[in-house]
């Protein structure tokens, strides 16, 4: 109390003065650190370089990766995957292909240049000849893919501006110039023989002679069944992936749905069309025996397809992020990829097992390097008003300083720091990238510690109140917001958690996404079945309480033998019994209405007493006085009683109706397909039942909490005569 | 000549094997206030609830504003008569027994709405005029949980009012009040005694009785013990039981 009405520590105490200072402190270096990663300063959290494209060298020694930051690098497989940098290009490298020597590398990027580079030359460390032989200029427009044909005579670009460029390698001329195609700028592919090359158009592929610019071919896809347009063979999103067979007789292309389809070139005709991806794919691409084609997707996934028939011949996971690039690999039964999050994988194609993982650079994730940094820049500049705050006493400032710095990090530091230990690395290494996040979070916590202590937070509670009163209510109210948040951050924090520790265990997300809708397609079943079991539960219950209620012993009698029968009996054996077992006695029923009827039914044996108890809750003065008004026993039981029992009944009708939307689950098993239902036939269907049920499971667990919203606020309401 | 407004003839009351009335007879006539006093277990509530048969007397008849009822004849003639009794009786209760869940003008529109069919705009101005009468206008949209027990008890009886009774029945009105809440109680009561209401109370209020009753009972052992005028019987009572009674209250 007496430090309350101290003014030396209401304002400028030394643990407030030690408070400022440390804040001022920590967001100075936080901003600091974000004007300096802005303006591209040394300082930045280690991260990882997306790889753009991928390429084999002919003679499978040598993998080339194009990165976002505009490097090239080469791993010399023979030489236990030596790392080797070609720098040159300014922006990403979207595209590299090696020509049929191996001698020379092609690449294409952002930058809107096409380079050559020498290999022997970058090979050999001690060389002092250039690596870049060549540059040609694609008009400064940033090119998306790059195409070679098998026999090195012909490249094909396509850049943003749509513009398909085949270039004849040997004179560095564009020899012919094909678009603009505005409607997709993405892929590009050439035959083996480099005479024919085709894009995307929308959905579509278009195919052109490479020499003469001619529109050669055009691929659609078709209605199965044209009357009814049912059944669509084809792509439903833009091409995303182009690539010819080796021997130039198919044609594969994916797409942003996911859908990777193989074209017979003769027919001009979809030969067989697959869907596996979740998310676009990235890149397809034929195996060198034209026997496979591999895809890769933004599902963070490689997949394998037979190319005859198109069947499903194997997936590979463990990218942690898209897969953007995919090739075949150094052996006959080996795949590469690599994707954003920065690393090359060699998979073996009989046990879908990774071989061998190389990173482009060690580091996390590029999304938390951005994230980190604008989390830096805006605590900084946050902290400088909350240290302004503090200073002049203001309660916001302690609060605001709260909130900053126990929500913020959560998110911008343990997160990352979570997903570091998926990563395929050492602890030490895992160290070494993540010690920024560590140190810093080390720092937040013991801030925290500091501002929560009784000392420092006592001072910000009441700068305004006179009265000690006054004062002692504001601590109370700062207290309990105080309470709050850190409730709220405990909450937030076993989400991250629980969410890392199941993505560690394989969590779906991109699937999650994919199947939310359907599965959510049954919420409005479920609510419709709860909301109608409810109405009749409710009918069934006031009815059943007033018979147990009457001294008539026809009425007592049934009601009685009603809820000792429901009760006494399992509510699965019910349902079973009103959909399974009433069709042998003649009475058959559609399943959503023995559903309902079994929901309604059982519950309305558990209102039936609460209802009772409610009715009976009501003082015998209550019915003598309306008797002595002359009301009739109808009337005072509709006018006195119900109003005054159903206000004690509606907490406990309340639990009862969150139970019941709970239980509706269990009309699945009689093929309502409702949200449970479909949640489980997704699921068995993919072996993705933790992902099927997490939906459920959720979508019920909201609905609960709004639900019980509700009931407070009807609560609040109907107890508005009970006030004192 | 004028008939009485409540005629009761041989009235008796069992409790199973217990016989709590045990056959009084009473003529009350119009604009009479008769107290009733009596110690506890007496059966003077049991004898007003028997009035407007809350209570249904084991034998005798009621007779009220020309309404009569003979005790132990079940029928639908039988429960008409009881609630036409009951629009003439209006009761007011030891422990208010407002409804919770109305406010004070939804406690006293309630019943001319729903019993007696009244238009709700016609009962809500009654309702304020009563209000007014009893001098909690300004209450009218409180809940009775937020009233005093005066306050509660002044509802109660605009409530009852409201019916337009031919008698007022008062089973112990200042029972549950604290003490210096049962004067504006009284306050009321008095002033409806005073416009010539039929009013037959059951209370310990020694001052209503002796200053606004017209007659005064002693009640025991389920038998009036003794009656007469307020003077006679307070100053100058006949019976020994009277007198001990009077002696341990007063």
């Amino acid at each position: 109390m007496s430090k309350l009405n101290d003014p030396t520590l209401r304002s400028h105490s030394r643990e407030m003065r030690l408070l400022c200072l440390l804040i001022a402190f920590t967001s100075g270096l936080s901003l600091l650190y974000g004007i300096q990663y802005y303006a591209g300063g040394p300082l930045r959290l280690a991260v990882t370089n997306e790889v753009r494209d991928l390429a084999l060298s002919p003679d499978g020694n040598l993998v080339a990766a194009g990165t976002r930051d505009g490097v090239i690098r080469l791993w010399d497989i023979a030489h236990n995957w030596t790392m080797h940098i070609l720098t040159g290009h300014t922006g990403s490298v979207t595209g590299v292909a090696f020509a049929p020597s191996g001698a020379t590398l092609f690449s294409a990027g952002h930058d809107g240049k096409v380079r050559l580079w020498d290999i022997p030359t970058a090979l050999n460390a001690g060389s002092t000849g250039s690596q870049l032989t060549q540059e040609w200029d694609a008009g400064g427009v940033p090119l998306n893919d790059l195409a070679l044909a098998s026999d090195g005579t012909t490249l094909a670009t396509i850049g943003e501006d749509g513009i398909i460029r085949v270039w004849d390698t040997k004179t560095g001329q564009v020899i012919q110039s094909i678009g603009p195609n505005e409607s997709t700028k993405l892929a590009v592919a050439l035959n083996p023989d480099g005479t024919l090359v085709a894009a995307g158009d929308g959905e579509n592929i278009q195919i052109w002679d490479a020499r003469t610019g001619e529109p050669f071919q055009r691929l659609e896809g078709y209605w199965e069944d044209e009357e009814a347009q049912e059944d669509w063979l084809g792509h439903e999103k833009k091409v995303t992936a182009l690539a010819f067979s080796p021997d130039g007789v198919y044609l594969a292309s994916g797409s942003a749905e996911g859908t990777t389809l193989i074209w017979d070139m003769k027919q001009g005709q979809l030969a067989w069309d697959t869907k596996g991806h979740l998310g676009a794919v990235s890149e397809v691409v034929f195996d060198a025996s034209g026997q496979y084609l591999l895809s890769s997707g933004r599902d963070n996934m490689v997949r394998r397809w037979r190319v005859p028939g198109g069947k499903f011949a194997g997936i590979f996971k463990g990218h942690l992020g898209s897969v953007t690039g995919v090739a075949a690999g150094p052996d006959a039964d080996t795949i590469l990829s690599g994707g954003t999050d920065g690393s090359v994988r060699l998979w073996e194609t009989i046990n879908n097992r990774e071989l061998h993982l190389v990173w482009t650079k060690l580091g996390l994730m590029p999304i938390w390097g951005t994230v980190f940094a604008a989390w830096m820049l805006g605590s900084g500049l946050l902290g400088i008003l909350l240290a302004w705050g503090l200073w002049h006493v203001r309660t916001w400032g302690h609060l605001g300083a709260l909130v900053l710095y126990v929500v913020g990090p959560l998110f911008t530091v343990v997160l990352p720091l979570l997903e570091t230990t998926f990563y395929p690395i050492t602890w030490s290494t895992r160290l070494s990238i993540g010690w920024p996040l560590a140190v810093s979070l080390v720092w937040y916590i013991a801030l925290v510690v500091y501002l929560r202590q009784d000392t420092v937070a006592i001072t910000y509670q009441a700068p305004g109140a006179t009265s000690l009163a006054e004062q002692l209510m504001a601590a109370r109210r700062a207290q309990n917001i105080r309470h709050g948040l850190f409730v709220a951050a405990t909450w937030l924090l076993i989400f991250i958690l629980l969410f890392s520790i199941l993505r560690r265990f394989g969590l779906d997300v991109a699937f999650m996404r994919k199947w939310l809708p359907f599965i959510m397609g049954g919420a409005g079943v479920t609510m419709y079945v709860s909301a109608m079991a409810i109405l009749l539960a409710t009918i069934l219950a006031l009815i059943g309480a007033l018979g147990r209620l009457s001294k008539n012993p026809l009425t007592n009698g049934i009601s009685g033998f009603y809820v000792s029968l429901i009760r006494g009996t399992p509510l699965l054996v019910q349902i079973f019994i009103w959909f399974l077992a009433l069709p042998q006695i003649g009475i058959t029923l559609e399943a959503k209405t023995a559903g309902i009827l079994a929901l309604g039914v059982n519950y309305g044996a558990y209102m039936t007493e609460i209802f009772r108890a409610g009715i009976q809750a009501i003082g015998i003065g209550q019915y003598e006085a309306a008797q002595a008004l002359g009301m009739t026993p109808g009337q005072t039981f509709r006018r006195i009683v119900m109003p005054q029992a159903f206000r004690i009944v509606i907490p406990p009708i309340g639990n009862e109706f969150i139970a019941m939307m709970k239980d509706s689950a269990m009309v699945s098993i009689i093929t309502v397909q409702e949200l449970t239902f479909r949640a489980q036939k997704i699921g068995r269907q993919n072996f993705r039942n933790l992902e099927t049920f997490l939906i459920a499971a959720a979508f019920y667990w909201v609905l609960t909490i709004v639900f019980q919203f509700f009931q407070g606020k009807l609560e609040t309401h109907m107890a508005r005569g009970e006030r004192r | 000549m004028v008939e009485p407004m409540i005629k009761v003839r041989g009235l008796h009351k069992y409790f199973g094997p217990l016989h709590v009335i045990k056959g009084v007879d009473l003529d009350v006539m119009p604009s009479e206030v008769v107290v009733i006093i009596g110690p506890s277990g007496a059966g003077k509530s049991t004898f007003l609830r028997c009035l407007n048969f809350l209570e249904e007397p084991s034998a005798g008849t009621v007779e009220i504003d020309g309404v009569e009822i003979q005790a132990g004849e079940p029928g639908r003639e039988h429960r008409r008569h009881i609630r036409e009794i009951r629009q003439k009786a209006g009761m007011v209760f030891q422990q208010f027994n407002l409804f919770p869940h109305k406010t004070a003008l939804g406690n006293i529109i309630e019943a001319p709405i729903t019993v007696k069919k009244m238009p709700r705009e016609e009962a809500i101005v009654k309702a304020e005029e009563l209000l007014e009468w009893v001098g909690l206008l300004e209450k009218r949209d409180e809940y009775p949980s937020r009233l005093s027990g005066g306050q509660q008890q002044r509802v109660a009886i605009a409530r009852a009012l409201a019916m337009e009774p031919k008698i007022m029945l008062f089973d112990e009105p200042t029972s549950a009040l604290d003490p210096e809440l049962i004067g504006e109680v009284v306050e009321v009561m008095e002033r409806l005694a005073g416009e010539g209401m039929t009013m037959v109370v059951v209370t310990h209020e020694i001052h209503f009785a002796r200053d606004v009753a017209d007659r005064a009972i002693l009640m025991d052992e389920g038998v009036w013990a003794e009656m007469g005028p307020p003077d006679e019987f307070f100053t100058n009572p006949q019976e020994e039981r009277t007198k001990q009674f009077l002696a341990h209250i007063l």
